[in-house]
C-alpha cells in the first residue's frame, strides 16, 4: 500500500498536465466546428485557401 | 422607429433578463425591449429621442456589461463553459475514485493515515473545482443579491457550504466529507447548462446562416464588373451573380432560365426557375449560369435580414407558459433556502450529526434547474424544427395558441393559387380591325402599368407606347395609343354589355370593347391538402377573397371549401369579429395589403414569404416555402409543443415534491441527489429535443404524382 503515498502525487501530476492539455485545446479552437471539418475532404478548394 | 441591439456577455438568465427590461422600461424613447438570453442579446425598438448612450448607461447601473459588437463574445461564452466543464470532469473521476476507497471504509478496515491521503487527494482535486468550475454560479449569485434571487443562491449555498464543511473536517480530521458531491453536483450542473447552450447554439446556426451573406457584389458598370463591398450597394444597381455564387442582395431579374437554389429561405433544395421580372432574394444560390439583376433593396433592408431580426424577436419573447414558469422558479429559490435551513433546524434536535448532511441534500436535490430550464428548452426546439419546415415565428406564444384554433380564413390570391396568373384564353371581338398578337401587345403594354396581380399574367410587351397611362383604381388601366383613348379592365370600365362576364378583362379601343382575356391563377398544388388536414385538426377553413363570386366558385369547388367573394379589408375584418364574437379563435392567412386589418384582427396571423414588408412585420407566422403543408406542420409542432411543455413541467414539479420530503427526511445521501437533480435537466431537455425530429408533412405522393 505504500506505493500509493507515490502514485497519487504522481496522478494529480498527470492530471494537471491532462487539465492543461484540455484547456490549451479549447482556446485553440479544437472544439469549435466539430461537424464542419468533415465536409472538407468533399471540397476541393478548402487546401489552397487555407 | 429604430431597432437597435446591444450584446449584453454576462446575461445568463431569464432573471437577469427581466432586470435589464425594467432598467430600461421608463427610458424616453424607448418603445419596446426584447431581450434573447439565448444570443446574450437586448433588442430595443426606440424613437429617434432615445439616446443610444443613455441606454447603455442603464444596463450598465443594472449591473452588466452592454457590448456594441453584437458577434463574438457568443461562441467565447461557450468555449468557456466547456473548458470550465472539461476541468470539473477531470477532477470529479479523481475523486469519485478517491471516493469509492472512502466507501468501502464503511465496509471494510482502510488504515487511518490511507483514508486521510485519499481525504486530503479529494480537497486537492476539489479546489480547482471550486475555484475555477464552479466560480459562474458564485459571480451570478452575487450579482442577484443586489437585484433579485436566482436559483444560482442555492446551489453555490450548496457547493461552499460542502466543500468548507468537508475541508474542515478533513484538516481536524473530524468527520464525513462530501467532496464526491461538490465535484459531481458542479459536473452535472455545467453539464446541463452545456447541452442548453448547446440547444440554443442549433437554433442560432438555423437562423444565421440565413444571415450569412457574400460581402461583396459585383456590381456591372460600363460593361465591367467591380467588386464592391454590400453596405455600399445602392438600391437600383445592375449586379452580376457568377454561377455557383450566393445572390448578394434582393432584387429583380431581367432574363428568363434562371435557376435558383432558394433553401436558405424555404428549407427545400428543389430548384426554382425565374423568369424576367421574378424577385430574387439575398442568400439564395445560383445554380445555374450567372445572370444579371437589379437590387430593389440595401444590405440592412433585406428579405433575409428582416426575417432574421423577427425571428431573434421571437425567440426573445417570453411565451406565456415561460412566464409562469420564471414565476414559480422565482419563489422557489427562497422556498428552497427556508426549506433546508428548517431541515437542518429539525435534524439539529433529532440528530445533529445529520443536521449538516440532510440539509446540503435538500439544497441539492430541490435546485429548480429542470423547472426553469423545461419551458424555453421546449420553445427553442421546437422554432429550430419549424425553421427546418420554412416556417419562422415571430411571436414564440404561437406554439401554444395554435392547438385551440377552430377557423381558418384562407385569402385566395396568392395563398391558395400560386399568384401566378396564366393568360388562358382571349377572344377577339373586332377581328376585323386587330390580330390577336396586336391585342395582346396592346393589352401588355398597358397592364405593365397595372399594380394588379392578374396583369402579371401577360407578357413582355414589344416595342409598343403607350401615353398619358392611368391608373383607375378598382376598374382598370387607361392611356393614349397612336392618339387613341385604350382602356383595360372590368366590363363595365371599357363598356362591354350589361352582365358582361365577372371574370374576363376587358380591352377597348375608344370606348369598344376590342378584346375579352380570361385569366386564371393555378391553384397550389398542395392546396387541397392542407385544406384537408386542417379540417382534420378541427377548423374549419373558409376562403376569403376580394374576387369576383365567379371566380371564387370555380376555386372553391375545386378544393371543396366554402367561400365568401367580394371582402373588402372592412368587410373581412368584420367576418373575423364577428367569428370572435361567437367565442372561435381564427387563424388568417394573407399575402395583401389588404388582408393587414384582418391579419392584425387574428388571433394567428399566417403570411408568405412574397407578400410585403408591412404585412411580414405585422404576421405572426411567415411561411417561407410556398407550400401551405407547412401550416399542417406548424400545428403538428404546436400539438407536440403543447405535450412536451406539460410533460416537463409536471416532471420537474412531481419531482420536487417527491425528492424533498425524502431528501429532508435524510433517506437520500447528497451524490445521489447531485444524480437525481441533474439527470432530471437532462431529461427534461432530451424531451425538449425530441421536437427536433418531428416529422415534417408530406404529402401524400399518389395525389403529387
Amino acid at each position: 500500500m505504500e506505493i500509493l503515498v507515490l502514485l497519487i502525487p504522481v496522478s494529480i501530476v498527470l492530471m494537471a498536465i491532462a487539465g492543461v492539455m484540455f484547456v490549451w485545446a479549447v482556446n485553440n479552437d479544437q472544439f469549435k466546428q466539430l461537424e464542419r471539418h468533415g465536409f472538407d475532404v468533399l471540397d476541393d478548394d478548402s487546401g489552397e485557401k487555407e | 422607429m429604430t431597432l437597435s441591439a446591444i450584446s449584453v456577455a454576462d446575461m445568463h438568465c431569464a432573471r437577469c433578463a427581466s432586470k435589464i427590461e425594467a432598467a430600461l422600461k421608463n427610458e424616453t424613447g424607448v418603445l419596446a425591449t426584447f431581450i434573447n438570453p439565448a444570443r446574450r442579446q437586448v433588442l430595443i425598438e426606440h424613437t429617434e429621442s432615445a439616446d443610444p448612450l443613455r441606454l447603455l448607461e442603464r444596463i450598465e447601473q443594472a449591473g452588466f456589461h452592454p457590448l456594441l459588437s453584437a458577434q463574438s463574445t457568443q461562441s467565447g461564452a461557450q468555449q468557456d463553459l466547456l473548458k470550465r466543464l472539461g476541468v470539473s470532469g477531470l477532477a470529479m473521476m479523481q475523486v469519485m475514485m478517491a471516493s469509492l476507497v472512502l466507501y468501502s471504509g464503511h465496509f471494510i478496515a482502510v488504515e487511518d493515515s490511507y483514508r486521510r491521503l485519499f481525504e486530503i487527494t479529494s480537497l486537492l482535486f476539489c479546489i480547482p473545482v471550486v475555484c475555477y468550475a464552479a466560480m459562474p454560479f458564485f459571480t451570478s449569485a452575487l450579482r442577484s443579491l443586489r437585484t433579485g434571487m436566482n436559483m444560482d443562491i442555492p446551489i453555490s449555498v450548496a457547493i461552499l457550504s460542502a466543500f468548507f464543511f468537508s475541508m474542515y473536517n478533513t484538516l481536524a480530521d473530524a468527520g464525513e466529507v462530501y467532496y464526491e458531491s461538490v465535484s459531481m453536483f458542479t459536473f452535472l450542473l455545467l453539464t446541463a447548462r452545456y447541452v442548453n447552450d448547446r440547444l440554443k447554439t442549433r437554433f442560432e446556426v438555423s437562423n444565421a446562416s440565413l444571415a450569412a451573406l457574400p460581402a461583396f457584389g459585383l456590381v456591372m458598370r460600363d460593361g465591367a464588373r467591380a467588386r464592391t463591398a454590400l453596405e455600399t450597394i445602392p438600391v437600383g444597381s445592375d449586379l452580376w451573380v457568377e454561377e455557383g455564387n450566393q445572390v448578394p442582395l434582393d432584387g429583380i431579374v431581367h432574363a428568363a432560365g434562371i435557376s435558383l437554389d432558394e433553401s436558405v429561405l424555404t428549407g427545400e433544395s428543389a430548384e426554382v426557375s425565374k423568369r424576367p421580372g421574378d424577385p430574387v432574394y439575398a442568400g439564395t444560390m445560383n445554380r445555374g449560369a450567372g445572370f444579371e439583376m437589379r437590387t430593389t433593396a440595401t444590405f440592412d433592408r433585406s428579405r433575409i435580414a428582416g426575417i432574421t431580426e423577427l425571428a431573434d424577436k421571437a425567440q426573445s419573447e417570453k411565451p406565456r407558459t415561460a412566464q409562469i414558469a420564471d414565476r414559480i422558479a422565482h419563489y422557489f429559490v427562497p422556498g428552497v433556502l427556508v426549506l433546508a435551513a428548517l431541515t437542518w433546524l429539525v435534524w439539529h434536535f433529532v440528530d445533529p450529526s445529520q443536521a449538516f448532511v440532510a440539509a446540503l441534500t435538500v439544497l441539492v436535490v430541490s435546485c429548480p434547474c429542470a423547472l426553469s430550464l423545461a419551458t424555453p428548452a421546449t420553445f427553442t426546439a421546437a422554432m429550430t424544427r419549424l425553421r427546418q419546415s420554412g416556417i419562422v415565428l415571430t411571436r414564440s406564444a404561437v406554439l401554444e395558441q395554435i392547438t385551440s384554433i377552430d377557423a381558418a380564413l384562407l385569402d385566395k390570391t396568392g395563398t391558395l393559387t400560386i399568384h401566378a396568373p396564366r393568360l388562358r384564353s382571349i377572344e377577339v371581338l373586332a377581328p376585323e380591325r386587330h390580330t390577336e398578337a396586336e391585342l395582346i401587345d396592346l393589352a401588355a403594354a398597358l397592364q405593365r402599368h397595372a399594380n394588379h396581380p392578374l396583369a402579371r399574367a401577360f407578357p413582355e410587351p414589344r416595342a409598343i407606347r403607350v401615353d398619358n397611362v392611368d391608373v383607375v383604381t378598382g376598374a382598370g388601366v387607361e392611356g393614349r395609343f397612336e392618339g387613341r383613348q385604350v382602356r383595360i379592365g372590368k366590363g363595365a370600365f371599357c363598356g362591354a354589355a350589361a352582365g358582361a362576364d365577372d371574370r374576363a378583362i376587358y380591352l377597348s379601343i375608344d370606348g369598344l370593347p376590342v378584346a375579352r382575356f380570361l385569366v386564371d391563377d393555378p391553384v397550389r398544388p398542395d392546396a387541397q391538402a392542407a385544406i384537408n388536414a386542417l379540417r382534420a385538426a378541427g377548423i374549419t377553413p373558409t376562403m376569403v377573397s376580394g374576387d369576383a363570386p365567379e371566380r371564387c366558385r370555380e376555386l372553391a369547388d375545386v378544393l371543396g371549401i366554402d367561400y365568401v367573394a367580394r371582402q373588402t379589408p372592412e368587410t373581412k375584418l368584420e367576418i373575423i369579429r364577428a367569428l370572435k364574437r361567437q367565442g372561435a379563435r381564427v387563424l388568417a392567412v394573407g399575402d395583401g395589403i389588404n388582408d393587414i386589418p384582418a391579419l392584425a384582427a387574428a388571433d394567428i396571423s399566417v403570411t408568405v414569404l412574397e407578400s410585403s414588408d408591412l404585412v411580414r412585420s405585422k404576421a405572426d407566422v411567415l411561411l417561407l416555402n410556398r407550400r401551405l403543408g407547412a401550416l399542417i406542420d406548424l400545428i403538428q409542432v404546436g400539438k407536440r409543443t403543447r405535450r412536451v411543455l406539460r410533460q416537463n413541467l409536471s416532471w420537474s414539479l412531481g419531482y420536487n415534491l417527491v425528492a424533498v420530503p425524502l431528501a429532508a427526511m435524510g433517506f437520500m445521501v447528497p451524490w445521489v441527489a447531485a444524480v437525481g437533480m441533474a439527470s432530471s435537466s437532462m431529461l427534461v431537455m432530451l424531451n425538449a429535443s425530441r421536437l427536433l425530429r418531428t416529422p415534417a408533412y408530406q404529402p401524400t405522393s399518389a395525389l403529387e404524382g
